[in-house]
């Protein structure tokens, strides 16, 4: 019958991140409890306690991961998911049957026709632990991995546009609101590394940036905001406010700090409020960020050769690159939660050049990535997650020509990939028809009806299904991480999402 | 197999069941049949919390027991009942739950039961069984309270000496003025004020600091910002580009409603249907924003039906949440697993709303129509509100009886014009032509013709009136257009809209024949141009009834110099007043409203919420059942929704805002789920006082600061707030100690500006814009909104109270975020305070907080002679009290340590100076002494002192 509250919560985080801190320094409970001069039972209620294997419910398959996030919606057409009939259709309309009543945007409701547009990008076929992958020359780099990655063809989600299908699959629900798949795995799993934050959050720079992020994309909802993801940013600051300013050394600001414990530990003294205390560990845990930042973000330990493999873009701040590995040397110093955001695959029109553009940014980066995590044995327990918020459409938006198209947006099938962290390796899963438009089933029949969110159907993934799976990797059951507001225990998965077992090593 | 069915189970397992029921029920029922048991209290919540689910309104099986309502958990299941009244004892639920094997709820369910909860169950059931409305659908009654004194303190005593504690002492009068102020005000006590407290020792004084404090325009700047986390107000769309909207004016209505002590009724009747009211006054069209405020898109390719959905929801659900304080949201899709509410009730409370005249795409406009023009500024609301009074009492002061004025209109549509004529183009300095030719298209406007700058055409012709009468003359044409009549040179008549592009002069027309000539000027970019007349008249001339004209026509007809009501002085004030009203409305800016479609739109349920899956027949208006229904007769809008709201008999909304009131004082509620008082929320921790409080708002006539008073003044508020050996109650939900908490975003920036002396006093307007780290718009932002860049404000703007920050919804400011401020694309009616080492960044590093300690340490060097002094100072701004000698001591250490690191190290100390925001420092004073004490300020700012209530 606990309830959890504001400030119900707020205690719990207390104690939990002081019993963290303490546990580190080897002192018991008995002396947190004296510490915090309040009465600990009456603190640990109903909010999850990550189990001594950093698994909520579960031992966690993966420690951390890695969302590799592709805004805007990557074709799948002309990366990952093959169609060499749609050659012969050539510019002919997309057959009724295909689309079957699926609904379209506002942006090709009003064509004339729907032209089958075939990529223009060459595949080869690559090997992995089955049949092989058909990749596109878009993805050179990426291509050569395959026998790592478990490639997923047949996500699918109901939205159409960017804003809801974006919110969807990175909050669980189409209207903004509720905390975000970071927030939900702050809140389930804490914290590992005491001086960085848990949750963290880049912008990879795009040529053309034609989407808005949200800040709801890694906010909290109506979770408690300490769980929101914290920006690392390649202008200014790595993280808002880090750095002192000038004509304040690190040993003033120890100095400030000593001052100010003192100040607060008077305030102790005389209200014997708990939350003091923590306070105290926040402004010495910021001190130690201002060191540990600087160390993550200086990459003069790196080698040659890591700038070889990752590309020299990865020495340019803010580039996907430099963002990938960044994103290692977080996972390295046990940060447990990191995404990155990289814009532009919207293409609407001008596919070819975006695309070509947008690929050139990840993909080397992306290999290298998980080549870097596997040399030093980390993609075992590192998810490394991989894609956008939709797919595009078989048909051409606007002028379809041999050089050029463009695609509008797709809900029913795109390609996510995942590596690492439990996943079967050098796997494909799901098939779509020959347009890529809708998903069939082992014998090549369009599944009929339509796979929804609401029973999950064999050899498909919706976004739900997405997520339960990566909580389920990392040691949480999704239908028992809730957390209670306005009377409800709200899930990321909603009431849906089936974990993905047949992806599972 | 685990439901309650009334399927017949198999013969073996009936048995058990039988020998388990007599075996159990007996015992189990003999126990404890004494203690009475509070169905509402404590019974509700254990089935709502284990059985609704299945057993509740939202029964998926037609022959599964419902356990929601009498009739359902005593219906007649093949020979048992869950609820057996002939033979209580052996009723199926008091059996069920103590089966150990086919036990309820399932084991699978992952619900169980407690002892005491089954102890609850089975005294509940074995006592008759008897339902009774959640407490929160049954209208609050007031009980007297059985002490004396302040009612509040009263029901919080008797809580106390039942739990067998006793109130804490009260906290020492220097902490309760800067509780008090902190609370009804956010921000400190200024000097005055605190010195004046301190000195007035007599009976009464903190009440009369309480008055004091009540009626600084800084209270309703603080109590304002709770009400638009609720409403979720934003400067932008919130969707997709996230472009900006025009909504200010609503948030700059909301802080006049509270510093106004607007009825707490009519607060919430203007907002949710002031567009309804008859005549209704600019503030109560701006208060309609409410309506408006949910975040939109206009998302290319985005469907607009299933936005008018998605805005439906949102607004239905914000509704529930602010006004009702249930959850709606379960209701979209099926009917509610907990409470009351059907689906088919979701959506008739929906389609209140569903009617109103906005497309539900927003055009990515700032004024996403349908908007007004409304007051750019607090300033132009003071001038405003009395001139629409007397507006008001000049229009009620003519009445036509007589018909006279009709008559006279009717005759004013009898002015002709003829024999239209232009001129070739010429220079703009060229005199009137002789040599005209005959035009077409006038009176109107020809918006093909091409003016460019520098050239100019002449337009005249014959016109002719019947009576003496004035008509309005509109030109199109750039600045330095005119016009004559039989060459007298007309004068300018002051509107609302005058542009660069188009004037509006009086042409006062005799009785006779005469000649116009009109000078039309091109512009830089070229123009179209036009005459045109209207006849102030007209409208009376229509409806022929002076009744029906609206206020503004009626009083552009009483300012008619020609009119029958010439010479009259009523006429006079009324041209007077006219042309303030113009002059005032020029500055006006834009702000979104509420307006119903002319036709409602059908409302349908939706299958699963899908906007494409609309089923049955369309629904009317309806409120849900359980909070009582609308009167009979009542139209089924928004107005009446509005009376609904705010009449005795709502069971809700008193309590919700009282409990809110209530929050913004003690920090927490007595409700403690504020956003929802369904059965899935907390129970009050004081239900006696909740009730009182919320009649008491009622019988007050709503009055808010009453309300406030009354706690502020309470000795349950101003006891001190150290936490106490003697109770054990770390949430305070005993009420034994005063409020203690970290302040909100807004307070912690607004407390440092306000001691730094750089706080800008000035109220409302557009939102702005204090320095902010480059590029958090832009990383995130669509290259066509227009929004991705963040322009610092200069000067003053820099320094607004943060109520006035600009608030981009998908990226506001980080020293509100920073601090757990909403995102606003949601309501929030309680933030979380969370602590967190960006925190402890943020108060040392960011620009604004250098800038406002090294203000607070020139105002201490400056101010105070002496070190000690300069501490008892800093101290006093922002305790209220001297600093202990621990505080003291800590402050010299650090102060000593600055002044030795930056003694010959000027450069640094410059350096630390010059990088602290854009105020220009004093140069008269010494750089090493300027920053070691603004070093000592930020700390101390940082510190609980500053940023926590106590």
């Amino acid at each position: 019958m606990t309830q959890p509250h504001p400030l119900h919560d707020l205690d719990l985080n207390i104690t939990r991140r002081q019993l963290f801190g303490r546990a580190a320094l080897g002192l018991g409970t008995a002396s947190l409890a004296a510490m915090l001069g309040g009465d600990l039972s009456a603190q640990t209620g109903g909010g999850p306690q990550p189990r001594q294997d950093g698994g909520l419910h579960h031992a966690p398959r993966a420690r951390r991961v890695i969302y590799l996030f592709m805004s805007g919606g990557p074709s799948h057409h002309d990366t990952w998911d093959y169609k060499p009939r749609m050659q012969e259709l050539y510019g002919k309309p997309l057959p009724e049957d295909v689309r079957d009543g699926q609904r379209i945007t506002g942006m090709t409701s009003g064509q004339k026709t729907l032209p089958v547009c075939p990529s223009k990008f060459a595949f080869s076929r690559y090997e992995n632990n089955q049949d092989g992958v058909w990749v596109s020359e878009l993805l050179p780099h990426t291509a050569r991995m395959v026998k790592d990655l478990c490639v997923v063809h047949s996500t699918f989600t109901e939205a159409i546009n960017h804003d809801p299908a974006i919110t969807y699959i990175q909050t669980g629900s189409q209207i903004p609101g509720r905390p975000s798949l970071g927030a939900w795995l702050s809140y389930g799993l804490g914290r590992e590394n005491q001086d960085l934050p848990g949750y963290v959050v880049m912008h990879a720079r795009s040529r053309h940036p034609e989407q808005s992020l949200f800040n709801r994309l890694w906010g909290t909802g109506f979770m408690p905001s300490e769980h929101q993801g914290i920006l690392m940013r390649s202008q200014g600051d790595p993280v808002l406010y880090l750095n002192n300013p000038p004509g304040v050394t690190s040993a003033d600001r120890r100095a400030q700090l000593d001052a100010l414990e003192e100040i607060n530990a008077g305030q102790h003294e005389q209200f014997g409020d708990p939350e003091i205390l923590a306070r105290i560990k926040q402004h010495e845990m910021a001190y130690r960020m201002q060191t540990s930042v600087p160390e993550l973000m200086d990459l003069s330990d790196e080698q040659d050769e890591v700038f070889e493999l990752y590309g020299e873009d990865a020495r340019t701040p803010g580039t996907f690159a430099a963002c990938a590995l960044n994103a290692r040397r977080l996972a390295e110093r046990g940060v447990r939660n990191i995404q990155i955001f990289h814009r532009g695959w919207d293409a609407h029109g001008n596919l070819v050049g975006e695309h070509t553009s947008q690929c050139k940014d990840v993909d080397q980066a992306s290999a290298a990535l998980i080549t870097d995590l596997k040399r030093r044995g980390m993609l075992d327990d590192t998810l490394v997650v991989w894609g956008g918020e939709f797919g595009r459409t078989a048909y051409c938006q606007g002028r379809l020509t041999k050089e050029n198209y463009g695609r509008d947006h797709h809900p029913r099938c795109f390609t996510t990939w995942m590596a690492g962290g439990g996943v079967k390796a050098g796997i494909t899963y799901g098939r779509t028809d020959d347009f890529g438009y809708n998903i069939v089933n082992a014998d090549g029949q369009v599944l009929s009806p339509q796979p929804t969110k609401e029973r999950w159907t064999p050899g498909t993934m919706h976004v739900h299904d997405l997520n339960a799976t990566i909580l389920h990797l990392l040691g949480i059951d999704h239908e028992r991480l809730t957390y209670r507001y306005q009377g409800r225990d709200f899930r990321l998965t909603d009431l849906h999402g089936h974990v993905l077992h047949d992806l599972i090593a | 197999m685990h439901e309650m069915t009334g399927n017949p189970m198999s013969r073996g397992l009936r048995l058990v069941a039988a020998v388990v029921l007599l075996a159990g029920s007996a015992t189990y029922a003999q126990q404890s049949t004494k203690e009475p048991v509070d169905f509402a209290r404590q019974v509700l919540p254990i089935l709502s919390d284990n059985c609704f689910v299945c057993h509740g309104p939202d029964a998926q099986q037609e022959d599964l027991v419902r356990l929601d309502s009498y009739e359902g958990a005593t219906r007649d299941l093949g020979g048992h009942r869950a609820v057996d009244p002939g033979a209580l004892g052996r009723s199926r639920l008091i059996a069920r739950i103590h089966d150990p094997v086919n036990t309820m709820p399932p084991r699978d369910s992952g619900k169980s039961l407690t002892d005491a909860e089954r102890d609850i169950l089975t005294r509940w059931v074995t006592q008759g069984g008897r339902y009774a409305k959640h407490w929160a659908f049954a209208p609050p009654r007031k009980q007297a309270p059985e002490a004396d004194g302040n009612p509040i303190d009263a029901f919080v005593k008797a809580h106390l000496r039942e739990a067998g504690a006793t109130p804490a002492p009260r906290a020492d009068r220097a902490t309760l003025a800067r509780r008090a102020a902190l609370t009804l005000t956010g921000l400190p006590p200024d000097d005055a004020t605190l010195d004046a407290f301190m000195a007035d020792q007599g009976p009464g004084s903190y009440e009369r600091l309480v008055d004091r404090l009540l009626a600084t325009p800084g209270y309703g700047e603080h109590q304002a910002r709770y009400w638009l986390d609720a409403v979720r107000y934003g400067d932008t769309h919130g969707l997709h580009l996230d472009n900006k909207r025009g909504i200010y004016p609503y948030r700059d209505w909301v802080v006049r409603a509270f510093n106004e002590n607007l009825p707490l009724d009519d607060f919430i009747t203007w907002q949710v249907a002031g567009d309804l009211l008859p005549e209704p006054t600019l503030a109560q069209q701006v208060a309609t924003g409410f309506i408006r405020m949910n975040p939109t898109t206009a998302e290319g390719g985005a469907i607009p039906a299933e936005f008018q959905a998605k805005n439906n929801f949102d607004r239905t659900e914000t509704f529930g949440t602010v006004m009702l304080g249930m959850t709606m949201t379960c209701a979209r899709c099926h009917t509610h697993k907990y409470d009351p509410i059907t689906q088919t009730e979701y959506y008739r409370l929906l389609a209140f709303f569903n009617s109103t005249a906005e497309h539900s795409m927003d055009g990515n406009r700032y004024d996403y129509a349908p908007a007004i023009r409304a007051p750019d500024a607090q300033d132009q609301w003071d001038a405003w509100v009395p001139l629409e009074t007397e507006l008001r009492s000049l229009v009620d002061g003519v009445t036509d009886d007589a018909g006279t004025l009709a008559t006279y209109a009717a005759a004013t549509t009898r002015w002709k014009s003829e024999g239209w004529s232009m001129s070739e183009r010429v220079g703009t300095d060229a005199t009137a032509p002789s040599d005209w030719k005959p035009a077409k298209g006038f009176p109107g406007t020809r918006p093909k013709f091409a003016l460019k700058e520098g050239e100019a055409v002449w337009i005249t012709c014959r016109i002719s009136a019947e009576v003496d009468q004035t008509l309005h003359l509109v030109l199109s044409g750039a600045k330095g257009s005119a016009a004559w009549l039989d060459d007298t040179d007309l004068a300018a008549e002051p509107t609302a809209t005058q542009g660069a592009r188009e004037s509006t002069l009086l042409l006062p027309l005799l009785e006779g024949d005469h000649t116009l000539k009109v000078k039309l000027v091109g512009a830089k970019k070229p123009m179209g141009i036009g005459v045109r007349m209207t006849n102030p008249w007209r409208p009376l001339a229509d409806s022929k009834q002076w009744g029906r004209c609206s206020d503004e026509q009626q009083l552009t007809m009483m300012a008619d110099p020609r009119g029958p009501l010439a010479g009259d002085p009523l006429r006079e004030r009324a041209a007077k007043a006219r042309r303030s009203q113009a002059e005032l409305r020029r500055r006006f800016t834009t702000t979104l409203v509420a307006r119903d479609l002319p036709k409602p739109r059908a409302t349908r349920l939706l299958e699963r919420g899908e906007y494409n899956l609309p089923v049955g027949e369309a629904l009317t208006p309806e409120t849900p059942q359980v909070m009582g229904p609308l009167p009979e007769g009542a139209p089924r809008n928004r107005l009446s929704l509005a009376r609904w709201l705010v009449s005795r008999d709502n069971p809700l909304v008193a309590r919700v805002l009282v409990n809110r009131l209530w929050q913004r004082v003690f920090g927490y509620g007595l409700v403690r789920t504020p956003e929802d008082f369904g059965l899935q929320g907390q129970q009050p921790t004081h239900p006696e006082l909740l009730d009182w409080l919320a009649v008491e708002l009622q019988d007050s006539g709503w009055d808010m600061k009453r309300m406030v008073r009354l706690m502020v003044t309470s000795d349950t508020f101003r006891q001190r707030s150290a936490w106490r050996q003697d109770v054990d109650d770390p949430e305070n939900r005993l009420l034994a100690r005063g409020p203690r908490h970290r302040m909100d975003a807004e307070v912690v920036r607004d407390v440092a500006l306000f001691t730094s002396g750089l706080l800008d006093p000035h109220m409302g307007g557009a939102g702005v814009k204090p320095y902010q780290p480059p590029g958090l718009w832009a990383s995130l932002s669509h290259p066509a909104s227009n929004t991705k860049r963040y322009v610092e404000d200069k000067g003053e703007k820099l320094y607004r109270r943060s109520l006035y920050v600009y608030w981009k919804r998908t990226s506001p400011h980080p020293m509100m975020t920073l601090f757990d401020a909403p995102s606003r694309e949601t309501s929030c009616v309680a933030r979380s305070r969370t602590n967190t080492p960006m925190q402890s960044l943020a108060l040392l590093n960011e620009r604004q907080r250098l800038e406002m300690s090294r203000g607070l340490a020139q105002r201490l060097l400056k101010g105070e002679p002496t070190d000690a002094a300069r501490l008892e100072k800093l101290f006093r701004m922002l305790a209220c009290r001297e600093p202990s000698t621990r505080e003291r001591r800590a402050c010299e250490r650090l102060l000593d340590r600055m002044r030795e690191r930056y003694r010959g190290a000027e450069e640094e100390a410059a350096a630390l100076l010059d990088r602290s925001g854009s105020d220009p420092r004093d140069e008269k004073l010494d750089a090493v002494e300027l920053a070691a004490w603004s070093q000592v300020a930020i700390t101390v700012l940082a510190s609980d002192i500053a940023i926590m209530l106590f």
